[in-house]
């Protein structure tokens, strides 16, 4: 019986020893990485002027050729909004990169995560598939894999390559702000929302300049300029996401520039 | 005449295994084709990614519900002639549990990474504190089951040691109940959080989710128990129960679903008052539209109504027949409640464009291959308690109590 008692006590002892173990190493290793995740002074985000918005979709064209999104798939869609003054209005719907992302905070696995300089990524390698963020997600921003993409992608045309890894079946994807071309950008001292190069590809093939994109950060960025001179509105305020893409209202007078 | 009503016991015992060997071969064939050819195979849309195998998932560990809850009676409020039932229900939990990993590996986009939750944490995430909690008390009702195969004569005439250290596991059982508890309380619930944290859907943006599922699960789980353990009983010559415990449990399941009811109305009530875009949609759709036979036969009358009225009636529990069809809709109503609550907030699609949010339904109905793998779970967990309650002893109320040193029963069942 004492024999009995020692081996129960010894088996909590070892058991609680293991979980605490654990779990302190689990909180260690979270603490160090949070210390040294480095900050960014950037935070980007795009205005989308619907004025200029003609609803030609070459965002979302560009953005597939871009990123290797299949045909299926829409990183960014423009969905007509209503008329105004007799005119179709148009609302291009990237992601919204949200401050405080559903889909961040419901991810079980941190697949989706964000970046210091704000932009709401997935780690295609870590993602179990499990589409909890895309019923999470209140902007239908994200799209899941149902099956494998196959074959070449009707948009990416002949004289260029995608610049992106096409994602495998049964992953959650989205619009990632085209952060390679930020990225290397950066690198080579440009300056995103300025240099095409450095920005995202649906900014870039838009031929009204309906997208402006930048450095929240910086009160000199194009998109900061265009949030200081016009009323700007978020999709979904009210639920607090805090989206970094700002929309622009159709107005009567012709913009400049 | 005794051993003709063995031979065809046999045989009906027979073509039950068979019929079920072949609902599971026919899920086996469905879910390699879930795995060879993607998800692109289920009728799940990026507006509905939830549909039947999350269904299956949540009502597998809602019936699974028993187990912590028998456990915690006889282990820790020490009402030990309950524990020949804690056994069952604790076989029965680890064939939900099972169930339960089964549905999620097919619905998973990439099952090869199910393992991931354990290695990349996300504690803010209620579907990762879900999952942890699921793999912990599957190890727990893992080691709670231990004993039931070591105290099995087959298994202790072939592996005696092996038997032996299997039945000392027992002596764990008090922990074991405790850690069983917690991990419960807080995944059962969970799973109605895992809905009830999400402002973008108002049907199910609200606290109660959570409770509601809990006070569901503590009905439909001790159902499943006494339900199965009645039929073990009846269609077995070899199982022993004890209606009398059967009994008691059942009029306890009378009065949770007392409290159920009671919770359901004031959260379906406080829902009606003014227009809320997406909330007075989702609502309409369960008690009006294509949910609402669901909503009001299976889950409400059916499923709670009438069964609380057999089970807190003394002379109308005592009619076995009516017990267990009682306890058959408890099951039903539990399960529409989960499939119900799943589908009213995906179903509705809200805007998400400037002027007035506008809710737009869409459909969802199963593809041959999801129902054919759901049922090939289902016809799992069937197979699995068949085979358990054959080989295994799971549903015995003699044995058990002696074996395990307990007090022997006061009553002893008249045969």
């Amino acid at each position: 019986m004492s024999e009995e008692i020692v081996g129960r006590r010894s088996f909590l002892k070892a058991l609680a020893a293991g979980v605490s173990a654990t779990v302190g190493l689990r909180l260690v290793s979270r603490a160090s990485a949070s210390e040294s995740g480095e900050s960014s002074p950037h935070r980007w985000g795009m205005v989308i002027d619907q004025t200029k918005c003609i609803g030609c979709g070459y965002c979302t064209l560009a953005c597939r050729a871009t990123n290797d999104v299949s045909p299926n798939i829409s990183w960014n869609r423009v969905i007509e909004a209503g008329k105004y003054a007799g005119e179709p209005v148009y609302l291009p719907r990237p992601c919204m990169h949200c401050e405080h992302a559903p889909c961040v905070e419901v991810c079980p696995v941190q697949a989706t995560y964000h970046r210091p300089d704000g932009i709401v990524m997935m780690d295609y390698d870590r993602c179990i598939g499990c589409r909890y963020c895309e019923i999470a997600c209140p902007y239908g921003a994200r799209a899941f894999n149902w099956e494998a993409f196959e074959g070449p992608n009707p948009e990416v045309p002949r004289w260029g390559e995608p610049e992106v890894e096409r994602r495998p079946r049964g992953v959650v994807e989205k619009c990632t702000f085209c952060y390679q071309r930020i990225d290397r950008g950066l690198e080579l001292g440009l300056e995103p929302g300025k240099d095409s190069q450095a920005t995202p590809a649906c900014v870039v093939a838009c031929p009204t300049k309906a997208r402006v994109f930048g450095d929240l950060n910086n009160p000199e960025s194009g998109a900061s300029q265009l949030l200081e001179r016009y009323p700007a509105y978020r999709l979904r305020e009210d639920l607090g996401t805090g989206p970094r893409v700002y929309y622009l209202p159709t107005r009567n007078e012709e913009v400049a520039g | 005449m005794r051993a003709w009503g063995r031979v065809v016991k046999l045989n009906r015992f027979h073509v039950w295994v068979t019929v079920l060997a072949a609902v599971v071969l026919a899920g086996a064939v469905a879910g390699i084709v879930v795995f060879t050819r993607g998800l692109v195979v289920t009728n799940l849309t990026d507006l509905v990614p939830w549909g039947l195998w999350i269904t299956i998932d949540l009502s597998a560990i809602a019936m699974s519900a028993g187990a912590f809850l028998l456990c915690a009676a006889v282990y820790l409020l020490d009402l030990k002639r309950y524990q020949p039932i804690a056994r069952t229900a604790t076989f029965i939990g680890l064939i939900g549990y099972s169930m339960a990993v089964l549905t999620l590996l097919l619905d998973i986009g990439r099952p090869d990474r199910f393992w991931h939750p354990m290695v990349f944490w996300n504690p803010h995430s209620v579907l990762w504190e879900i999952t942890m909690c699921v793999t912990l008390y599957l190890t727990v009702l893992a080691l709670e089951s231990a004993p039931i195969l070591g105290s099995a004569a087959w298994f202790e005439d072939r592996w005696p040691r092996v038997a032996a250290t299997l039945q000392r596991i027992h002596h764990y059982a008090p922990y074991l109940a405790i850690a069983g508890l917690g991990l419960s309380l807080l995944h059962q619930s969970s799973l109605g959080a895992a809905y009830g944290v999400l402002k973008a859907r108002p049907i199910w943006y609200r606290p109660d989710l959570s409770v509601l599922f809990i006070v569901s699960a503590m009905a439909g789980g001790p159902a499943l128990t006494v339900l199965a353990s009645m039929l073990a009983g009846r269609l077995s010559t070899r199982v022993y129960i004890n209606d009398a415990l059967l009994e008691k449990v059942s009029g306890f399941i009378g009065w949770v679903l007392m409290a159920y009811l009671y919770l359901r109305f004031w959260d379906m009530l406080s829902m009606t008052y003014t227009y809320s875009p997406g909330r007075t949609e989702g609502l309409r759709l369960l008690t009006q539209g294509p949910l609402s036979f669901n909503f009001w036969v299976g889950e409400i009358i059916l499923g709670i109504l009438v069964p609380m009225v057999v089970l807190l009636r003394p002379s109308l529990r005592r009619v076995p027949v009516l017990r267990m069809i009682a306890l058959l809709m408890i099951i039903g109503g539990v399960a529409a409640y989960r499939w119900d609550t799943n589908l009213a907030g995906q179903l509705i699609v809200l805007t998400y464009l400037p002027q007035e949010i506008v809710a737009r339904y869409t459909d969802y109905v199963p593809s041959l291959i999801e129902t054919l793998a759901g049922a090939g779970v289902i016809a799992y967990g069937f197979l699995a308690f068949t085979l358990g309650a054959r080989y295994l002893n799971v549903v015995d109320h003699q044995v058990q109590a002696e074996a395990h040193g307990l007090p022997q029963l006061a009553t002893s069942a008249a045969d």
